[in-house]
């Protein structure tokens, strides 16, 4: 029998196996270390840093120390880090290339940690890139960009200033006709007030005036040479009022084209703002949407934040990818397959069969302290539930909640059938909300006991989330001193208890949210008025803008419109004197003769009227000193009587 | 490779035990036809280091039985699969797959399964033949084939110094 064993052989066969064995010991740790990193950044896109990798053999167990797993859309943070992950582990898989880890345990477990240094994929940045991927790339960026400003624009009412720079506006088309107007109008009247005679040319015209008229005729040629004087000055006359005419038409026709112009003008900004309300209008479906206002950040933030994490970790679950890389791994000589038995015993590629971990919730308010901590267990987590036969589940629950009677949130990820399916429960009773801002007129949710039960399902990249809260002994306030704040604090007092149901449908990356509240119909009133705030600041930032528009097109039109008017009046007054001038002068010198002879005549008049005068003054004297003798004589005849 | 064909001629020429050599390629079928990276091969491994097997034929036969394997793997894999799909045998392939250890030496995969029961069955025929081929060749055709021009030749050859230096 001796001469069959090879004691040689069996000492070398032991050696190798030794030495193997100690290279994989030494190996083993950062091996792991550099696999995690590897296909960690490889399924996360960005950073998987692992500060150190221990191996125990007491049980089999793994000890991953300072883990990092940067945040691909901020590479500053991560999305996830924890101080210690121990990990036990079944040997036997391991020979099979199999991670089978009945339990891990992680401590110090953060989520949005800020990291010391970036953790995008250097790889990525600095991956020589062809021509056409660069094209392809800067398309999608600017379509990227083009959805995100969508986003932006499907996200929030834009503003005066935005809505004025993406609209044709008529105020604009208007505004150009009128300057276009205004510019040819001004050259017609400048041209013709150029041909106007001057002030100083009308005083020229009087006293030329006065000297061919002052003073009687000596003789006929003199006043031929007047006459002849006369005529070219009324000739002259009558050029500078013909000047004056066609500049009053000028003038006029100018300001009635500029009038029908400024009044359109004047009436585009309120047509563009009638468009404009029509289209970026706070309607009707807004306006009893009150919810979405009070509570719309809020939800909307929170909802972001936890399907930014869900969409992180969907694609860890999902097989599709694994399984067509296996495939093409397959080694060409190696064909055959597994069959699998029923077992109780099932052995995916990698199973982490219980994960738990503590981790703190979020404080409620900046500056304020963790509202408490969660403990979380996960089951099943693989990316082969066909072959555990078990879904993943997750339970979180809350632990020395501050101000939370107790936080319940299940999970279901169901991806043994295509396509996979992922839901959520959430269970929230006794939230004590205090000093909570809400998004309308300043207004906080002094206190409010909140009790919330929310169910969201994922399947097949579409969602279906419905949330409903209910507020009790709810009490408002407002920093504000608005009518709207006040009312709306006034009419929140009787409000004790509301409830606001959040659903969102329809696909991940763009869901359809809806918030409604029975709120709304009781404070419908307040809203209403807030409606009409927000639609009047709107209209009034639009009017103040389109007007500038308007007096950047019109100028100071009314001051110009003064101008032309005074430039109108003082044509009419010059075209007046000028008539003046010529009919007076000339009236003067024919009503010369006339005016002796009916001076003449009136001395004539008033001399004869005096004599006639005193005739009568001097027989009514007669009279009345007769009637005085006859009252004399009746008045002695009386006396003697009695 | 051509060392260890010669390293095998001079075996094959000397007085080493028929049975080693015999052994070597019969231990050489699993080496060969299964997929290396196997458990069972490691049981294979310590038995060649621990039994007086003669590792040049091992080598040899496992080198030989590689390029085999590929033309036979179609039939190991129909084996596997049939064995496995065995009605008959589903509750031994159950209670099997229920034991890690098991699990761990792939007895669930076709090719593995299939490729490992045709070199069990074939590694007696392959002892008892190659053995009788070792005696044959020994006591009648090694004479023979040393008058040949052809081994002439060869002992001229490269191949043959190689051997020669071998101590031969």
């Amino acid at each position: 029998m001796k001469k069959w064993i090879r004691w040689s052989g069996l000492v070398g066969f032991v050696s190798v196996v030794t030495l193997v064995a100690v290279f994989w010991l030494f190996a083993l740790g950062p091996l792991i270390k550099m696999a995690v990193e590897k296909y960690g950044s490889d399924a996360v896109g960005a950073q998987v840093n692992v500060a150190d990798i221990s191996l125990g053999f007491s049980p089999l167990s793994l000890t991953i120390t300072g883990v990092q797993v940067a945040d691909k859309d901020a590479p500053m943070e991560n999305i996830v880090s924890f101080d210690t992950a121990v990990a036990t582990l079944e040997p036997f898989p391991l020979l099979l290339g199999k991670a089978i880890i009945p339990d891990v345990k992680l401590t110090g477990v953060t989520m949005g940690s800020v990291r010391n240094y970036s953790g995008a994929l250097v790889a990525e940045k600095s991956k020589p890139k062809s021509d056409n991927n660069e094209s392809d790339s800067s398309e999608s960026e600017s379509d990227s960009k083009k959805s995100d400003e969508q986003q932006v624009e499907s996200k929030a009412l834009p503003s005066a200033d935005e809505i004025l720079e993406r609209e044709k506006l008529l105020t604009m088309i208007y505004g150009e006709a009128f300057e276009g107007a205004y510019q040819q109008r001004k050259k017609e009247i400048d041209d013709a007030l150029a041909n106007l005679p001057s002030e100083k040319a009308l005083k020229n015209y009087e006293t030329d005036l006065n000297r061919i008229l002052k003073g009687k005729f000596k003789d006929v040629d003199d006043f031929k040479q007047r006459k002849k004087e006369l005529d070219a000055l009324k000739a002259q006359f009558k050029k500078d009022k013909q000047s004056i005419a066609d500049a009053k038409r000028a003038i006029s026709e100018g300001k009635s084209d500029l009038k029908q112009k400024w009044s359109q003008l004047k009436g585009a900004p309120k047509q563009d703002l009638a468009n404009l309300k029509g289209k970026y209008t706070i309607d009707g479906a807004g306006a009893s949407n009150l919810a979405a206002l009070l509570f719309g950040d809020d939800a909307g933030g929170y909802a972001e934040t936890a399907l930014g994490y869900y969409e992180k970790v969907r694609p860890l679950m999902i097989d599709d990818e694994a399984k067509a890389d296996t495939k093409a791994l397959k080694d060409k000589r190696l064909d055959g397959r597994f069959i699998h038995f029923e077992t109780d015993r099932p052995l995916p590629d990698f199973w982490i069969k219980t994960l738990s971990f503590t981790m703190a919730l979020p404080a409620m308010a900046k500056g304020s302290d963790s509202m408490g901590q969660v403990a979380v267990k996960v089951k099943d987590i693989t990316h082969q539930q066909d072959v555990i036969d078990a879904p993943t589940r997750l339970w979180a629950t809350g632990q020395n909640l501050k101000s939370i009677k107790s936080l319940k949130l299940t999970g279901l990820l169901e991806h043994r059938t295509s396509p996979g399916k992922d839901s959520f429960d959430l269970n929230v009773e006794g939230w004590n909300l205090s000093n909570m801002k809400l998004g309308l007129a300043g207004l906080k949710l002094v206190s409010s006991n909140l009790q919330v039960q929310a169910n969201a399902v994922f399947s097949d990249g579409e969602m279906n989330t419905v949330g409903n809260g209910l507020f009790k002994q709810s009490k408002f306030d407002s920093k504000d001193r608005t009518t709207l704040a006040k009312e709306m604090v006034a009419a929140l007092k009787n409000v004790d208890q509301f409830k606001v149901t959040a659903v969102a449908k329809g696909e991940l990356t763009d869901p359809d949210v809806n918030l409604k509240s029975d709120l709304d119909s009781q404070l419908n009133k307040a809203f209403d008025k807030r409606i009409d705030q927000k639609q009047a600041e709107l209209e009034n930032q639009l009017k103040k803008k389109l007007n500038d528009k308007l007096l950047s097109y019109g100028g100071d039109y009314t001051e110009q419109l003064k101008d032309l008017n005074l430039i109108e009046g003082s044509l009419g007054s010059k075209s007046d004197s000028l008539e003046k001038l010529g009919k007076t002068k000339l009236s003067s010198y024919e009503d010369q003769l006339k005016a002796e002879s009916k001076a003449k005549a009136d001395a004539k008049k008033a001399k004869a009227k005096e004599k006639s005068d005193a005739k009568k003054a001097k027989a009514k004297a007669d009279a009345e000193k007769k009637k005085k003798e006859l009252e004399r004589k009746a008045k002695e005849k009386l006396k003697k009587l009695f | 490779m051509l060392s260890l064909l010669a390293k095998f001629f001079k075996v094959l020429n000397s007085d080493a035990s028929p049975g080693q050599l015999s052994l070597g390629f019969a231990f050489a079928l699993f080496i060969g036809l299964t997929p290396f990276f196997s458990l069972h091969n490691l049981i294979i491994l310590f038995l060649v280091c621990v039994i007086r097997v003669n590792l040049s034929a091992f080598f040899l036969g496992s080198a030989v039985l590689t390029l085999v394997a590929f033309a036979l793997d179609p039939l190991s894999v129909m084996v596997g699969e049939s064995l496995l799909s065995n009605p008959h045998l589903l509750q031994t392939w159950t209670d099997l797959y229920q034991s890690d250890v098991w699990r761990a030496f792939k007895f669930n995969h076709t090719l593995l399964l299939g490729s490992v029961v045709i070199a069990t069955v074939l590694f007696i025929p392959m002892l008892i033949v190659s053995r009788l081929m070792i005696s044959v060749y020994r006591d009648r055709l090694m004479k023979w084939f040393d008058k040949l021009k052809i081994s002439k030749l060869v002992k001229a050859s490269k191949f043959y110094k190689v051997y020669e230096k071998l101590g031969a």
